[in-house]
């Protein structure tokens, strides 16, 4: 990642929608604010795909959802790192804390996981940091409702697709760019810098997200200190 | 911080529409001021989005009540725009133009000149040169990745808007005339191909040529009971000899609703642009609208696509800004856009005679 262009990319779009608080993108995903707060960015929240989900479930679209269906492969970030995610969508997709989670694991980088919500639904995370290296990351996102199924991955395929294939000299490349404002930055870049802007926007979701990555950040140590024995339980609130 | 533009909409009868509420609203470099709607059924509809934004019966009565509006979307059907595009130039107003600025060559030349002579800006809708997909797929293009282009597929498929936008059913409206679309056939040009010119735009931009010849065929339409045509393909070639394949049809079905919402598609995909280049060292596959998500729930528990792309409207507005405050010419302005609009045409011409037909 380099810092420096997303903290210019950040500054343009300040500028562009003339808002008024600022910050810096430090390493580890860490907005620091000009007053000198930190916070913890999430930038799955700011995701396209996750907003249209979160979407599709507050407008009803999908009714009474039951069951969400996670599963995530890597070969560059850490098992903790991915479960952040997990348990993070857990709660924005399921908006319900987590209250219960059981994980198995067969080494230190491979867990299932079922976790259970405060209001009764269900999640399965499927989570591996033990792709290949170099390989992409491979997830999906299914929620299933008494009415309708939403997925971020479309019917009859396994992995990620790509906006354009492309097929020459070399091997076969692919590429997928969501963000015409901030063209040229890979996807997470442009999603960190996304969610810096969104805490400068509203300044209240610093605290809420700060609460969170608290919490999920619990949630995960406690869950992998029970593995494989029994399911560890959270306090709702 | 630059002086905000004193923008309004027009007519509001367009397609497009709804698509400018969020980015007229959230760039601060405009003030959205004032809309006047073509009718009461539009006007209807736009007070559903309650933009707060006053919304008039006539642009006379915009104009008079709100003489600081320095720029236009003219949100208006095909046949609307020259008078229109008059209107705002006598009073150097700034115009964007829905995608079809008209379909009559002579009237077009005398759009240009009214624009000329009033030194106002005037950019043609072309959204897709804002969607970060095209984006990449101009880099790769302009690359050595594949080499010189040899062939070119696109399709520009869509559902009818036709139900929702009924002008886009009427010869006069949307092509400007009646005129059959050849000898013993019912329909009547203006239909699906009025609708999508945006693969004509682009394979002009990522070739670098113009057209020389294109040749149309009609299909029997999916929608009988319309008198334009829904289904064409056009084949052809470019200057530098670049092959090509269009599917610019109405070709997926909808819902007929009144007013576009949820359920409208009856297809999963309600619009695609899809583009397949093959050059002299490798082949470039290309989906200008996905990966999306996916549902099959409300309202009609069909298998849907939900679109995560729909940000083309803010680049389409921000250059729109600059050209406006610091004298450009868009990259989409009317003299670019004749030859697309030739070529639109050349494929009525062809279908007409069914033979080829020379762009001009």
């Amino acid at each position: 990642m380099n810092m420096r262009i997303m903290n210019n990319k950040l500054q343009m779009l300040r500028n562009k929608y003339d808002v008024k608080d600022d910050g810096v993108i430090l390493d580890g995903s860490i907005l620091k604010l000009t007053g000198g707060q930190c916070v913890r960015l999430l930038p799955w929240r700011v995701e396209r795909r996750f907003i249209e989900l979160k979407k599709i479930i507050e407008a009803k679209t999908l009714e009474d959802v039951s069951t969400l269906r996670f599963a995530v492969m890597s070969s560059s970030e850490s098992l903790k790192d991915l479960l952040f995610r997990e348990f993070d969508l857990c709660e924005f997709l399921g908006a319900s804390r987590i209250v219960r989670a059981f994980a198995v694991m067969n080494g230190d980088d491979v867990a299932n996981i079922l976790v259970k919500l405060a209001d009764g639904k269900s999640c399965s995370i499927e989570c591996s940091a033990a792709l290949p290296a170099g390989t992409e990351r491979l997830d999906r996102h299914e929620i299933i409702a008494r009415r309708g199924v939403a997925c971020d991955r479309t019917v009859d395929t396994q992995v990620p697709q790509s906006s354009i294939y492309v097929f020459g000299k070399e091997l076969e490349t692919h590429y997928t760019d969501t963000d015409a404002e901030l063209f040229g930055l890979c996807e997470l870049e442009i999603l960190l810098v996304r969610s810096a802007m969104q805490i400068l926007q509203t300044q209240a979701l610093a605290v809420e997200w700060n609460a969170a990555t608290e919490r999920i950040e619990k949630i995960i140590d406690k869950t992998l200190q029970n593995a494989d024995r029994q399911p560890a339980f959270f306090e709702e609130a | 911080m630059m002086k905000p533009i004193k923008i309004a909409m027009m007519s509001l009868t367009h397609g497009h529409t709804r698509k400018y509420y969020q980015t007229l609203r959230d760039n601060p470099k405009l003030d959205w001021v004032a809309s006047c709607s073509e009718d009461q059924q539009s006007k209807d509809v736009y007070e559903l989005y309650k933009t707060g934004v006053p919304c008039y019966m006539s642009a006379e009565e915009m104009f008079r009540k709100h003489p600081d509006i320095e720029a236009v979307v003219l949100a208006s059907a095909n046949y609307r725009h020259m008078e229109q595009v008059e209107q705002c130039a006598e009073r150097g107003i700034h115009i964007l133009s829905m995608k079809i600025p008209t379909f009559d060559m002579a009237e077009y030349d005398r759009m240009i000149k009214v624009v000329d002579d009033a030194g106002i800006v005037c950019q043609i809708e072309l959204e897709m040169h804002y969607n970060p997909v095209v984006k990449r797929l101009k880099q790769l293009a302009a690359s050595a990745e594949i080499g010189k282009i040899r062939s070119f597929q696109a399709t520009n498929i869509t559902l009818s808007p036709v139900w929702a936008f009924p002008w886009q059913g009427i010869p006069e409206q949307s092509y400007g005339r009646r005129v059959p679309l050849r000898v013993g056939d019912a329909r009547f040009r203006g239909g699906a191909l009025c609708d999508h010119p945006h693969i004509f735009d682009l394979i002009r931009h990522l070739t670098g040529s113009d057209f020389e010849f294109v040749y149309a065929e009609v299909a029997p339409n999916i929608r009988p009971d319309i008198e334009v045509e829904d289904m064409i393909m056009l084949n052809g070639k470019m200057k530098d000899g670049t092959a090509f394949l269009f599917d610019p049809s109405w070709s997926r079905m909808e819902e007929r609703l009144k007013v576009p919402a949820a359920g409208w598609e009856v297809f999963p995909k309600r619009m695609e642009v899809n583009v397949s280049i093959t050059g002299e060292h490798g082949t470039i596959m290309c989906d200008c609208f996905g990966p999306n998500v996916y549902h099959n729930g409300a309202p009609n528990d069909r298998y849907t696509v939900q679109y995560t792309y729909f940000d083309e409207w803010v680049g389409l507005i921000d250059e729109f800004v600059d050209c406006i405050r610091n004298n450009k010419q868009p990259l989409i302005n009317l003299r670019w856009h004749r030859q697309t609009i030739a070529a639109m045409n050349a494929c009525y011409q062809s279908i007409e005679s069914g033979k080829i037909a020379t762009v001009k």
